[in-house]
């Protein structure tokens, strides 16, 4: 395990790039919503995996969705990455949590390549493009950068792309941020826990696998004219619940040997083997969200048996990281084993 | 806060989705950036690999030029495709390893686009010794067709002819598209390198420039990593 010193390195790293770090919250994803909901699993999910929550019973959920920003700004209409975290309550008291983002790759393979992609995407100031750079650019056959979102005055983009410049293992990553655009709805995105994972079937095979969750509604972003508007996404989603429930399907697809295990920049195949495991239903948004998504503590290594983390150095260095950030501000511990007493 | 927006640059930003800035992209700066920095055109078919998913449901995407370009050439592509059906469809039938295959006609082009398991070059060989005669009949139609016909005489120069008409398949990610263009130059680095992003717009024209028709992405597939024998043998199709 990546030790508690560097888990900490980690998140500090994270809020030393902060436009304003806000103690006590998430250095990153920071604004949020919490949900409530359940999941039940597919017939055929029982046959691929023992984790309880795919037995086909009815589970109570907990789901987070998130603006990738951090800070306290909400600026819904911008480019961002978003989250998904959720968390299956299981009968015995215990959770297994799956976090996703709207993003399909990581631009990272290591803690040592986090450090130094911290170290090189700084936030700087962010003005529109001259534009006589712009016509420069466009003889040239490039696409020049984006005008800058209202009242954006920093970015850390051009930084992100001299990493990418260097980095080919990153690129895929950081150009799917660059393109990622902004949701329409919280339930109208697909969400990709980036990391393998290996599942055990009953008859003990162990597969190599990773998660998306794809809405039932299907994918829709704003359009570029939208990009000011600052606070959409909870009404809607609340609004949208009172009407409706709202749904994923749990996709898991099956990598197969060759596949990169544990480097979450490097994407599967579209050819892999791909399973529906269950469907989410969000059935309401809390009053309470101190207690719905604030005081949460997800992890994305809290895992029901069945499942296992694989030796993604990334996933690795997040137990620590997501562990260290709840400390520091005050998250919500919780059972990690049915006889975890420090918590509940 | 106060935008520093002016009239100019809302113009320059609308500049792209003009005709004009079309017309002058198309005819002066892409044969322009085509001299300066000439690219090859990818290869067509799918990518070489030893991993069972990415060796099923495979993709052929044939574009045949035809010699005679005009109504009369078509129908004559029509009617070859006609006149053998019942060998078309007795031939997939024993090949066994495909799971859709049909003409189209675009343009003056007859297209064969099929999805098929196994190895490419196995694919065409055991076409060849199938439905030979539908391929000599339809290829005898296509320029420079005369060439690998009959193509039961000419099976090496056969599959490679095929080969060179079948598309590019553009990968799903972007930057996956670069790294075929490294790897045709011989270029396999990954860190550290010195990359310039913003050049994939310009890359990606001139490759289309280049390679005028490609496949985009590799294709929804509703059963993924399955072969035609495994969803037959799971249908109880008495194959």
């Amino acid at each position: 395990m990546v030790d508690t010193s560097v888990a900490k390195q980690l998140v500090e790293a994270i809020i030393g790039n902060l436009p304003a770090p806000v103690p006590g919250k998430r250095p990153v994803h920071t604004i949020g919503v919490g949900v409530k909901g359940e999941f039940v699993a597919s017939d055929v999910a029982r046959t691929y995996c023992v984790a309880e929550h795919f037995n086909g019973q009815t589970i109570r959920l907990s789901a987070r969705f998130s603006n990738g920003l951090g800070g306290l700004e909400q600026h819904d209409g911008w480019s961002d990455v978003r989250g998904m975290a959720v968390r299956f309550h299981l009968p015995d008291g215990t959770g297994s949590d799956l976090i996703a983002t709207t993003l399909g790759e990581f631009f990272v393979r290591t803690v040592a390549d986090f450090f130094e992609f911290a170290e090189v995407a700084k936030l700087e100031p962010y003005r529109r493009r001259h534009w006589l750079l712009k016509i420069a650019d466009f003889l040239r056959l490039k696409v020049p950068p984006r005008n800058p979102y209202p009242n954006e005055t920093q970015s850390v983009d051009a930084g992100a792309l001299r990493y990418a410049d260097r980095h080919r293992f990153s690129q895929l990553g950081i150009f799917q941020v660059g393109l990622i655009g902004a949701p329409e709805s919280y339930a109208r995105a697909s969400y990709h826990a980036v990391h393998t994972f290996w599942v055990t079937a009953p008859d003990g095979v162990r597969r190599p696998v990773r998660f998306s969750w794809q809405p039932v509604a299907g994918v829709r972003n704003i359009g570029p004219a939208d990009v000011s508007r600052d606070k959409y996404l909870f009404d809607e989603l609340r609004d949208r619940l009172q009407r409706w429930p709202a749904r994923f399907m749990l996709m898991m697809t099956i990598g197969e040997e060759g596949d990169a295990l544990d480097d979450c920049t490097k994407p599967w195949p579209a050819t892999r083997v791909r399973v529906a495991m269950g469907t989410l239903t969000l059935t309401e948004v809390p009053e309470d969200q101190e207690a719905a998504g604030e005081r949460i503590s997800f992890n994305p290594c809290r895992l029901a048996p069945g499942i296992e983390a694989s030796d993604d150095p990334i996933l690795e260095a997040r137990l620590g990281a997501y562990e260290a950030s709840r400390e520091m501000r005050g998250g919500c511990p919780f059972k990690w084993r049915k006889d975890d007493a420090n918590a509940k | 806060m106060p935008s520093d927006e002016g009239p100019l640059d809302r113009l320059v930003d609308r500049l792209p989705g003009t005709r004009l800035f079309k017309f002058l992209a198309s005819w002066i700066l892409v044969p322009y950036w085509a001299r300066r920095t000439p690219v090859q055109p990818l290869q067509g078919g799918p990518h070489p690999s030893f991993e069972h998913g990415d060796n099923v449901q495979c993709m052929m995407n044939l574009i045949m030029p035809l010699k005679v370009k005009s109504p009369i050439g078509r129908a004559e592509a029509a009617l070859a495709i006609a006149q053998n059906k019942d060998a078309i469809f007795a031939g997939l039938n024993n090949v066994g390893t495909v799971h859709f295959a049909r003409f189209v006609i675009v343009g003056d082009n007859i297209c064969m686009f099929s999805v098929y398991d196994g190895d490419f070059t196995n694919y065409i060989r055991d076409f060849i010794a199938t439905i030979g005669s539908v391929f000599n009949a339809v290829v005898e139609l296509v320029e420079d067709g005369e060439k690998v016909t009959p193509c039961e005489k000419n099976v090496e120069a056969f599959i490679q002819w095929v080969h060179e008409r079948d598309l590019y398949q553009v990968p799903d990610t972007a930057t996956d598209f670069l790294r075929d263009q490294e790897a045709l130059n011989g270029d396999r680095a990954v860190s550290p390198v010195k990359d310039d992003l913003t050049q994939l717009p310009r890359k990606l024209v001139l490759q289309l420039r280049a390679n005028a028709n490609v496949s985009l992405g590799s294709g929804y597939r509703a059963y993924p990593g399955f072969s035609a024998a495994q969803v037959r043998e799971r249908l109880g199709l008495g194959w």
